[in-house]
């Protein structure tokens, strides 16, 4: 299975134990200033408000990096330049259209695709000219960051709502939201029929849609 | 397109999994459907949210931290 690393008692969500419902994001210390705060003074341009939600969220940014790209010192490079953009554009950021981390997550993934995209390009190119460069091993998340885990409610308890799909719905939505692949490019991936690879995300987004409404309604 | 197909595609369109057509049919159906369609999108976004929060965090270097901030401070000061 591709979708997720897991190890040890997450791979099988029966065996984790119940923890309290979870927060839509980390749970922050009594009066750290939320998120949405710190946008707001990352709006008048405050260095220390990048600072903390760089703290707050370089982890999790990271992860989802390496989770497209595969390469430890690129994803280094990418989350650098993406702070840097979230620090340039963050006055279009507005809380109307969504949250801050969502609104970074966002970026990030689009940052991280188009790296990823680049490389593939270019990679087609130096097969052409049959010219491969050497590349290093994949650098998977849970390889590098194994001793930087941290067990969170709200980690569980998200990938406990994907774990109940079905190994190819989570296989499509792997492909879609990490590779960045449309449904023709994964059917082509996976030599699966249009069709089918349709219905799989369909299916499996709609699930994890329906799972995380009910743990916010459980809130 | 009904709402429920809508709600369909928005989950696609969100993750970037709609082809070129299925994108402009889907960009028509919001503008009919007005800000629900935008609420719908906006929901949909949170699954972005959740994806990687579902990812063990990684570990940056702290030197990496302060390249940006020295950057940071440096575009502050021209």
């Amino acid at each position: 299975m591709d979708f997720l690393p897991t190890n040890g008692a997450e791979d099988n969500p029966i065996e984790v134990a119940a923890p309290r419902m979870p927060a839509a994001a980390p749970e922050l210390e009594p009066g750290a200033p939320t998120d949405l705060e710190l946008m707001h003074a990352i709006q008048e341009e405050d260095p220390e408000a990048l600072s903390l939600l760089y703290d707050r969220y370089n982890g999790i940014l990271k992860a989802l990096i390496l989770r497209v790209i595969h390469n430890e010192a690129e994803a280094d490079d990418l989350l650098q330049e993406i702070f840097m953009e979230i620090w340039n554009q963050a006055k279009n950021f507005s809380a109307q259209k969504g949250k801050p981390l969502g609104w970074m997550v966002t970026l990030a993934r689009r940052r991280a695709i188009d790296g990823l995209r680049k490389k593939q390009a270019y990679a087609r190119a130096g097969e052409r000219l049959q010219n491969e460069t050497e590349q290093q091993p994949d650098a998977w998340v849970h390889n590098a960051t194994e001793e930087e885990i941290t067990f969170s409610d709200t980690r569980i308890l998200v990938r406990r709502v994907i774990n109940t799909l079905p190994v190819a719905q989570q296989q499509a939505i792997n492909l879609a939201f990490f590779r960045g692949m449309s449904q023709r490019e994964i059917a082509a991936h996976t030599n699966t029929p249009l069709g089918t690879v349709k219905t799989r995300l369909e299916l499996g987004l709609k699930k994890i849609y329906d799972g995380l409404k009910e743990l916010r309604d459980e809130l | 397109m009904s709402f429920e197909e809508f709600q369909n595609q928005a989950r696609l369109y969100v993750i970037g999994a709609l082809e070129a057509d299925e994108t402009e049919t889907f960009e028509l159906a919001r503008k009919q459907f007005g800000q629900p369609a935008e609420d719908c999108i906006a929901q949909c976004y949170d699954m972005h949210e959740a994806f990687a929060l579902s990812l063990r965090p990684a570990k940056s270097s702290d030197a990496l931290k302060e390249r940006l901030m020295a950057m940071v401070r440096k575009r502050q000061n021209t």
